[in-house]
């Protein structure tokens, strides 16, 4: 056992439990706790990640659970892919909570927020090392809880209470895909062990009906937990959680656990052609889909969680059309530049208390520092030539087209056009023109929440330089897992070109409609359009009355079954007893010619019946 | 090896039965010092069973054989005599049963502070009805199961009847009706197999039933017959477990008992009958078993599915955990049907887990009762701000309940849904259906009672104080110790099942 690699997720679990326990007494010291043990993770997370350049992987288990003969274990795995997660989730959360500690400075529940953000840490960091599925599932599932609490965490306020309940629930319609999907695997191969179903596959011992399904059925808990269509209406109702919280779990870690997820498992999709096709056109749709939803939603914090369901759609699509790097790259610059946007937003939001754009602008010249890092992460995620994003996104649609599914290349297009456009439709109504806020007085954010964004800033810009055409450096890196065939396209030179003409085109939309008025906005111009816009293409109402609904009337029904069939027949059974003991009671009356007469009859009856035995009427 | 270990350990509860007989009555407080106590020597000594436990032999262990009754009956064709002994003995399953009860007891006990009056009584009852429970999981014949079986029921009736919520004497009847009728097919079935095999010891019966068939059928023993008494018996435990249409009875006593009661009831008596399916269904009769596991699976689904979809639409916590009772022993059930290593292990898992989350969670409820005089979850809301520790581990047991992993309720639901997907993939999957429920009525009533704005009257409730919530405390450590590091119940559990396997060629 190398203590340094468990030690990675088990820092933060002692934080949660330190936390829980002290915290009361701790106060604002918890946050020192908690970022310090983060730390911890962070340290040991870049140490091990250093071992993995040319380091074969590392793995150590230990038996969990017998059942019969087979013997489940956990442990820990480290290859190429993870040690990256590793450095990404830790490095993340980090800053986040360091972020946290000025964010939420005067709430009185201040150290269970920090312990709920130190289970959250231990479970995805525990996902991100579990040598198996069972072991993933099981971090995937408190991944969620850790989610669910965080949502929740402002519990008085009853959208808080539903927004935790729903997302608990989408993911976990998704998760139970995904669980069904290890036990089918599970059979199949005899083992939950990652290694053990690649080399089944690779082997050919899996026939290709069951690798299809079983694939299929894992991508639906990536579906749950990355907010992919048709299970993605629980995360922007998400944002009911601190911003904090939206930062680190529903924007850079736990729900791209969804596309690493399909990463971990890539060797299993690789191998049926049917699966690959169906992460892609999913991953695709969900990237357009969600990007029209954000071009008119008012809330800043909805704007970027439509914008995070989106962005994964991407990183889905690159992976459904073997653009395994790309996928990961994305994920990994998206990390930076989401959290950026979002821990920007929250400063925003520090300072003016409100969520609505409508009621916010020229916030410019009164925040220094939050709103040109808004700018950078705005440039980022838009694909602006030379930031993060620009390469990762160009990766993407590279992979796309090479992969020949030209429809979804051009749909990926278009949701770049869209993803420039509401990113500054939000830059330029939150940061320029008159002020429509009521907060007058607005101040610049505490140092100790600008810090973390100046971190998060700087990696938004270089972040993209591991891996352009000239340093292929993650291209080499991933390229180490024994089980993946890296497949390197030709790079197409006008797709650059492409994209950065359409996103400055976006960018250049949004400024004629939003900073110059020149155009109409489309809510003027279109008003029934961004009327189901502004609705989610009525996707919660639908669900609403189709399957809330249905689900409480087959309730009912039931219900009503149990109430008054299975006891109207027991009622039924016992009231026949009874009847039959009242009326025999009844004949009970003491006179003795009803004694004498019934006892005649019963001697007629008897004899007929001895009558019949014997045979005499016969 | 005669040790009187396990006598001792059924009967410990009379020390506390005596002690309390010379408290005088109105001595409230002593009365529940004493009965809280005397649940402590049960507890001291399941604990001896179960680290004298040897769990590396899959043989019987404590064995205690003494000759009881002895009759001779000449007319039957097998004339002979008939002998009856007093045997008691544990398998790695009763050990964790015995354990089981007796913690759940103890902790029951402390719940029963918030009963008010006529305290003797009650705890003369609620010791007797310990030994009844000891003695059901320890017997290793028919007969001793069977009283102690009936020694369980009477205590019971009394304790609804009498110190239950306001419908509690129709809960009470209803409970006995259904029990009577459930004990009395128990009872015929448990008459034919004796006069048949001429042995009442559980081991002999097993050993007796796995004759060949043609040996069988000609002792008039054939496979018919034997699917009879299998049927019967699934009938009578049933009732117990219960399984669905026979589960109104239970639905009453949840709602109607003290909730000190309930956990004993949910806790304990219920999973009375899936022992009894292990022990006598799967153990006397295997290769019956496997002809009906389908339909057996079947109904496990329908439990789970049916409990599941009412308890969405309940309004009272206490009945959505009654039909959460119903749905979760679907997941005995589907173990069980399975006939899987992995299932049976499931089932087992699942009887244990189900004990100490439902004791946890009906802790709870009495808990909240006893603040706010309400379990509808209309009248409580946002208590999460007044008894924010409470609503914590209310929020821990809702979870538990749903099959979080890292707590127990997780590896019995994986391990049942692992077996019947190897063998019924098609019914599994439609179960599955019942974990998204599950996570549906539970968050809906859980989260409704502890988020939300706090309703008015209750923003004065004060939180428990520390020694209140030990219990749930303690239930909280096992549920997740068991979710954690399940080699703690399947390393006792394994041989057991093994060797209930053997028999019949199992696969994973």
């Amino acid at each position: 056992m190398n203590p340094i690699i468990w030690l990675i997720p088990v820092l933060p679990l002692l934080s949660f439990v330190l936390l829980l326990l002290f915290g009361r007494r701790l106060k604002e010291a918890s946050a020192v706790v908690g970022s310090l043990l983060t730390l911890g993770s962070l340290i040991l997370s870049v140490v091990v990640f250093m071992g993995q350049w040319g380091g074969a992987s590392v793995k150590q288990t230990a038996e969990w659970l017998a059942i019969g003969d087979t013997v489940l274990t956990v442990g820990y795995e480290i290859n190429p892919l993870n040690a990256l997660m590793l450095v990404i989730v830790s490095f993340v959360s980090f800053l986040i909570q360091v972020y946290s500690k000025g964010y939420m400075h005067d709430d009185d529940r201040f150290p269970v927020f920090f312990a709920y953000l130190g289970l959250f840490t231990f479970a995805m960091l525990g996902l991100v090392i579990s040598p198996n599925l069972l072991q993933l599932y099981i971090f995937w599932e408190l991944v969620g809880v850790g989610s669910f609490l965080l949502i929740g965490y402002y519990f008085y306020k009853s959208e808080a209470r539903e927004a935790a309940k729903k997302a608990f629930i989408m993911t976990r319609i998704g998760d139970v895909g995904l669980f069904i999907g290890i036990i089918l695997l599970f059979w199949q191969v005899g083992s939950f062990e990652l290694d053990a179903i690649f080399d089944a596959v690779t082997a050919g011992d899996i026939s290709q009906g069951w690798i299809t399904l079983t694939a299929i059925l894992i991508f639906v808990g990536a579906i749950g937990k990355s907010g992919q269509f048709p299970l993605h209406t629980w995360l922007p109702d998400a944002m009911e959680g601190p911003t904090p919280v939206s930062a680190l779990i529903h924007a850079a870690t736990m729900v791209a656990a969804g596309v690493y997820l399909v990463a971990a498992m890539f060797p299993l999709f690789e191998a049926s052609e049917a699966a690959l096709t169906t992460v892609a056109v999913v991953g695709g749709f969900t990237a357009i889909f969600a990007a029209t939803i954000g071009l008119a939603q008012a809330d800043i914090k909805r704007v970027l969680a439509y914008s995070t369901v989106s962005q994964l759609g991407y990183m889905m699509l690159a992976l459904g059309s073997s653009g395994y790097v790309a996928g990961i790259f994305h994920l990994t610059t998206h990390a930076f530049f989401k959290a950026l946007l979002f821990l920007a937003a929250g400063s925003v939001i520090h300072a003016v208390h409100t969520q609505n754009i409508h009621e916010m602008g020229g916030l410019w010249k009164k925040m220094k520092w939050t709103a040109p890092l808004f700018l950078i992460g705005a440039m980022a995620i838009s694909g602006v030539p030379l930031l993060s994003g620009f390469f990762s996104k160009d990766e993407i649609l590279a992979a796309t087209y090479a992969d020949g599914r030209f429809g979804l290349f051009w749909i990926a297009v278009i949701a770049t056009f869209l993803t420039a456009f509401y990113m500054f439709r939000l830059f330029f109504l939150v940061f320029t023109g008159e002020s429509q806020g009521k907060v007058k007085k607005v101040q610049e954010s505490p140092g100790v929440m600008v810090f973390p964004m100046v971190v998060l800033g700087i990696l938004a810009v270089i972040a993209g330089y591991i891996n352009t055409p000239v340093t292929p450096i993650l291209d080499d890196y991933l390229a180490q897992n024994p089980y993946l065939e890296i497949h390197h396209h030709e790079s197409y030179w006008w797709i650059p070109i492409v994209a950065t003409v359409v996103s400055l085109f976006g960018i250049f939309m949004a400024w004629l409609v939003y900073a110059k008025k020149k155009v109409k906005r489309l809510s003027e111009a279109s008003p029934d359009f961004h009327f189901i816009l502004l609705n989610k293409y009525f996707i919660d109402e639908t669900y609403d009355y189709s399957f809330v609904k249905g689900t409480r009337g087959f309730s009912y029904f039931w219900y009503y079954i149990d109430r008054f069939v299975v006891e109207g027949v027991i009622q039924l059974v016992t009231g026949a007893v009874g009847w039959i003991s009242k009326t025999s009671s009844k004949a009970h009356n003491g006179q003795v010619q009803l004694y004498g007469s019934v006892a005649f009859a019963g001697m007629a009856v008897l004899l007929l019946i001895v009558a019949w035995l014997g045979g005499y009427l016969t | 090896m005669d040790s009187i270990l396990l006598s001792a350990l059924v009967f410990s509860p009379i020390v506390g039965i005596l002690v309390l007989l010379f408290v005088p009555k109105a001595e409230e407080a002593a009365i529940k010092g004493v009965g809280f106590l005397a649940t402590l020597l049960p507890l001291a000594l399941a604990f001896i069973v179960y680290f004298g436990f040897d769990n590396t032999k899959e043989t019987l262990q404590f064995i205690e054989q003494h000759k009881w009754i002895d009759f001779n009956l000449q007319s039957l064709q097998n004339g002979g005599d008939f002998t009856v002994s007093y045997e008691l003995g544990v398998n790695g399953l009763s050990v964790l049963l015995l354990l089981l009860t007796a913690i759940v007891s103890t902790l029951a006990a402390a719940a029963s502070v918030w009963i008010k009056d006529q305290t003797k009584g009650y705890f003369l009852l609620f010791l007797l009805l310990e030994i009844g429970m000891l003695g059901v999981f320890a017997s290793q014949n028919l007969l001793l199961f069977f009283i102690f079986f009936e020694i369980t029921l009477i205590p019971t009736f009394f304790l609804i009847g009498k110190w239950g919520y306001l419908d509690k004497e129709k809960a009470a009847f209803s409970f006995l009706i259904y029990n009577g009728l459930g004990s009395a097919i128990l009872l015929i079935v448990f008459i034919i197999l004796y006069m048949k095999t001429g042995t009442m010891n559980f081991t002999g019966l097993s050993a007796f039933l796995s004759q060949s068939p043609e040996m069988l059928e000609r002792m008039y023993i054939g496979d018919n017959f034997r699917l009879g008494l299998l049927i019967a018996l699934l009938v009578a435990l049933g009732v117990k477990l219960p399984i669905v249409p026979l589960h109104s009875w239970m639905l009453q006593v949840h709602v109607q008992a003290p909730p000190s009661i309930v956990m004993i009831h949910s806790g304990i008596l219920l999973k009375i009958g899936a022992y009894g399916l292990y022990q006598f269904g799967l153990g006397f009769f295997p290769g019956e078993f496997e002809k009906i596991a389908f339909w057996i699976a079947l109904l496990g689904v329908i439990n789970l599915l049916y409990g599941a979809f009412i308890a969405f639409v309940q309004i009272d916590f206490k009945k959505v955990l009654a039909y959460s009772s119903v749905s979760h022993m679907g997941i005995v059930l589907i173990g069980l049907g399975s006939l899987t290593d992995a299932g049976v292990q499931g089932a087992m898992f699942q009887v244990i887990s189900h004990g100490l989350i439902s004791a946890l969670l009906f802790f709870l409820v009495g808990l909240m009762y006893q603040r706010t005089g309400t379990s509808l979850i209309t009248h409580l809301g946002g208590i999460s701000r007044v008894m924010p520790i409470t609503a914590g581990f209310l929020l821990a047991g809702g979870l538990a309940s749903l099959g979080l992993p890292g707590m127990s309720g997780f590896v019995s639901e994986f391990m049942a849904f692992l077996g019947l997907f190897k063998v019924m993939p098609a019914l599994a999957a439609i179960g599955t259906l019942g974990i998204i429920l599950t996570a549906v009525y539970m968050l809906r009533a859980v989260l409704a009672i502890t988020f939300g704005e706090t309703i008015e009257p209750l923003t004065k409730i004060k939180e428990a104080r520390f020694v209140e919530w030990i219990p749930a405390l303690v239930l909280t450590l096992l549920i997740v110790l068991i979710g954690v590091y399940p080699a703690v119940l399947s390393d006792m559990l394994q041989l057991t099942i093994n060797a209930m396997m053997a028999g019949r060629g199992a696969v994973v």
